[in-house]
């Protein structure tokens, strides 16, 4: 058995490290049942189906209950239906001939212009309709539209309409073609609940619209955010003087002239110094590994070891008077628990990009090369400070235990598998009796 | 009191509102800020601003976002923890500490701490930062937030009493596990993601992105979703006009800080002469200046050797060579051009801000060619960082592993009657 404060220790931190494991798998899996459900098919639920779009013309904050409509939106409704059906038939006597080839792809496309889902339901209906051949396809819209339960509340006249601009935005050399909009926009409110084939990201993902409010505030908050990144960099000069005056005189007001050493402080520095041997010894490891050609090299490489030798020894200096200032006194009213650990340096860096940037990938693959190595490193850190831990803990249990029998040695073989084998090997230790 | 107050800053060319304007920039910029009203009472050092401060002062310092288990604790706590904090981060006033925790006194010292926090650093942005909402998929890239990194010991902690050996090696075993289970999560994680990305290409309205994110195709298809986050992201952006209207009139709230550090009466240091000192040890910055003191101590042996072995072997060779001037000039353009290369190594990390590496999260964007804008990263060089970085931390692994190999051999081989078996290799 371990002793108490040790084993104490050695819980602790491995419980630490299965614990934030195990808060990153939570994320990993809430993450992959949001993706798992985008990739199967959309439920078309009475509500994203029915909203109407939340465009500048509407100041809509909650989404429509998807519930009867009121008489008089189904009479609205009728005189809107009857006006198109009446559409689709002028339209159909003239474009017949030359819609029937081109059907599916100008229906798809020009769908592409409608915000939001709504036009997400009625696309495969008409284009699967389309290419079925002309007929079919025509006598879908009629029943459709009477079957409709749309709430249009008079927005869908404004959304035709602005449908119409949007597709000729949208669809370049096929743009100034009202009539085509109008028609396939008709689709829109009719198919939505009766669609029976579900939507699938696969197939019609790239017909989507982010919804125009969105669109505005999005564009927004990433100006916004840009006009912060800039004027962060060209901080006001008086500004900046006015806040170190103030933070001396805090200084001078509190009677102490020099700020203490804080443990955040101690804590940066320590890790600063970390870095800096992990550095030097590399920069070691390549003077050593160098083979030298002639004298002159030969002497530079002597040099360079001399010189990170007294880097060494300056880090270690000031370590010892960063230990020394690491006093506790008794007098000072200040609680013992510390606090919540320090903010990452990310949080509160140097230079911090407040405007996102992109990581950009092209392929499966190397999306998922670069979060295994990044994984992969994040556990190497780990291990490397777990083996520190162990190695801390264990090597003196070894070295100082007494009585040398079956638990020393049992100690002694878990001890050489954790610290020398990542815990995943085991040796094996056979009693050598000398013969009888 | 507006006449009052442009007789003090008169150089501020302030209109009568420059100053409550500033305040209610400030206020409305920090999440739940209070009131500009509180920050005039507490200039006065009225009760009755003391506990909103507290409680800002608690949602400033809080490193995590502060969820409903942080919010519902109690003044006092939040108090307790405040006062660490600030502490720890190394705030002058010995006022603060002294001050009574149930918020019924101290709200000019609390105003004071809160300006010192501000002065030291852009707090309503990183706090918006914070609290960001992510449109996009975001990975991080740079190891500061890592997982890895093991935080300060779990409170719920089991039975404490000497455990066997036997359970350490199980813990571990469970940890490696647990990483396992991880990656092939995050394996399938990244498929999916990318399959999104591809079937929504061309759809977003910003052609630098190309397609839709998660999060924009979650709240395609949940509206009610969608709702919620565009407002969020309209309370963003009220905050962020909130926060440049801020920094564009801060300096006349300067200028009357210092006037309300000018009511206080100076302190008196507790010591005549206080050598530095921490007023606590954190069991993990104890213990982190002892690992590193010993890997220090661990290289200096190494090259203590290492030199000797050269110095010897040098002037064993060079001693027969001349003394004349072109080998001293030769001596001192080598000395000059090491001196240099240590100096550069040195900034590596003396520096406080990382090398040019960027920070925090990245939006993820798939494009078939791989073009990146500048400020942007490629998956390929990122992928060629890690891999080195991956290469540097196996050999310091498997250094450590040797030198635990190495101690336990001397060790347990002195003892006779033993065979040590290890394990076949991989």
């Amino acid at each position: 058995m371990l002793p108490a404060d040790c084993s104490r220790r050695l819980v602790a931190e491995l419980q630490g490290a299965l614990d934030a494991c195990a808060q990153r798998q939570l994320q990993l899996e809430q993450s992959l049942r949001v993706c798992r459900r985008l990739l199967q098919a959309w439920e078309p639920t009475g509500t994203w189906a029915l909203k109407p779009p939340p465009g500048p013309e509407t100041n809509e904050e909650d989404p429509l209950p998807a519930c009867t409509p009121s008489p008089q939106d189904l009479k609205e409704l009728e005189f809107l239906t009857q006006a198109l059906e009446k559409a689709v038939r002028v339209r159909r006597g003239i474009t017949k001939a030359g819609e029937r080839d081109k059907a599916p792809s100008l229906k798809s496309r020009s769908i592409v212009t409608s915000p939001g889902t709504t036009a997400s339901a009625p696309p495969q209906s008409r284009g699967q309709a389309g290419q079925a051949g002309g007929h079919a396809s025509d006598t879908r819209p009629t029943k459709g539209l009477r079957q409709t339960a749309v709430p249009a509340k008079g927005h869908a006249e404004r959304r035709l309409l602005s449908v119409g601009d949007r597709t000729r935005v949208g669809m370049g050399a096929r743009a100034p073609r009202p009539g085509a909009g109008l028609r396939d926009q008709q689709m829109a409110p009719s198919a939505a609940p009766q669609a029976p084939e579900a939507f699938t990201l696969k197939e019609k993902g790239h017909l989507l619209r982010l919804p125009a409010a969105f669109r505005k505030a999005a564009s927004q908050n990433s100006s916004l955010w840009a006009q912060l990144g800039s004027t962060q960099t060209s901080d006001s000069m008086d500004a900046t003087a006015a806040k170190t005056q103030f933070l001396q005189n805090m200084q001078t007001a509190s009677g102490v002239p020099q700020p203490r050493l804080s443990a955040a402080e101690v804590e940066a520095e320590a890790g600063r110094l970390r870095k800096a041997c992990s550095l030097l010894r590399l920069r070691m490891r390549e003077e050593l590994s160098a083979a030298p050609m002639d004298w002159m090299q030969e002497y530079r490489c002597l040099l360079t070891l001399e010189g990170l030798q007294a880097m060494v020894g300056q880090c270690l200096h000031r370590l010892q008077e960063l230990r020394a200032a690491v006093v506790v006194q008794p007098p000072r009213p200040c609680p013992v628990e510390g606090p919540p650990r320090a903010s990452p340096s990310c949080r509160g860096g140097a230079e911090p990009a407040w405007s996102p940037q992109l990581l950009v990938y092209s392929s499966t693959q190397e999306l998922q090369t670069l979060a295994a190595l990044q994984l992969r490193v994040a556990m190497l850190d780990q291990q490397i400070h777990l083996e520190k831990v162990l190695m801390a803990e264990l090597l003196p249990l070894v070295s100082t235990a007494q009585p040398q029998g079956p638990p020393w040695l049992a100690l002694c073989r878990a001890a050489h598998s954790l610290l020398c084998e990542g815990g995943a090997r085991v040796l094996t230790i056979l009693r050598d009796e000398p013969a009888v | 009191m507006g006449r009052r107050r442009q007789r003090v800053d008169p150089a501020a060319g302030a209109r009568a509102g420059a100053l409550p304007e500033a305040i209610a920039a400030l206020s409305r910029s920090l999440p739940s800020g209070p009131s500009p009203e509180i920050f005039r009472r507490a200039k006065f050092d009225r009760p009755e601003a003391t506990s909103a401060l507290w409680q800002l002062l608690f949602r400033v310092l809080s490193p995590l976002p502060v969820g409903n288990a942080l919010a519902s604790l109690a003044l006092e706590a939040q108090a307790h923890l405040v006062k660490s904090a600030l502490c720890s981060q190394g705030y002058p006033r010995l006022a603060l500490a002294q001050l009574p925790e149930d918020g019924s006194q101290g709200s000019r010292e609390l105003l004071l701490a809160l300006s010192w926090l501000l002065a030291r650093g852009p707090v309503p942005e990183q706090m918006l930062a914070q609290a960001r909402v992510p449109l996009g998929d975001e990975m991080t890239v740079c190891q500061c937030e890592a997982l890895a990194s093991p935080g300060p010991p779990a409170p719920h902690m089991e039975a404490e009493g000497p455990v066997d050996v036997r359970r350490v090696q199980w813990l571990m075993g469970k940890l490696q596990f647990r990483w396992r289970q991880l990656v092939s999560s995050q394996q399938e994680q990244c498929a999916l993601l990318s399959k999104i990305h591809l079937y929504t290409r061309g759809c977003h309205s910003d052609q630098s992105l190309g397609h839709l994110s998660v999060t924009e195709a979650e709240m395609l298809r949940d509206p009610e979703g969608g709702q919620q986050l565009l407002q969020t992201l309209e309370r963003e952006n009220q905050r962020l006009e909130a926060v440049l209207a801020w920094r564009h009139t801060e300096l006349v709230f300067w200028r009357w800080m210092d006037t309300v550090l000018g009511t206080c009466a100076p302190e008196v240091p507790a010591a005549a002469s206080q050598p530095t000192f921490l007023p606590w040890v954190p069991e993990r910055g104890g213990g982190e200046l002892e690992l590193v003191v010993r890997e220090l101590q661990a290289l200096e042996e190494e090259l203590r050797e290492a030199v000797e072995r050269r110095r010897a072997a040098w002037e064993a060779k060079a001693g027969g060579c001349g003394r004349g001037p072109e080998w001293s000039a030769a001596r001192r353009a080598s000395r000059e051009a090491v001196e240099k290369e240590l100096g550069a190594l040195q900034q590596c990390w003396k520096q406080d801000s990382g090398p040019a590496r960027p920070h925090g999260p990245h939006r993820l964007v798939r494009r078939e060619d791989g073009a990146a804008g500048e400020r942007d990263l490629r998956a390929a060089e990122v992928i060629r960082t890690l891999r080195s970085q991956e290469a540097c931390l196996e050999a310091v692994l498997r250094r450590l592993q040797g030198q635990c190999r190495q101690e336990l051999a001397r060790l347990v081989g002195a003892l006779p009657g033993l065979i040590w078996i290890p394990p076949p290799g991989r």
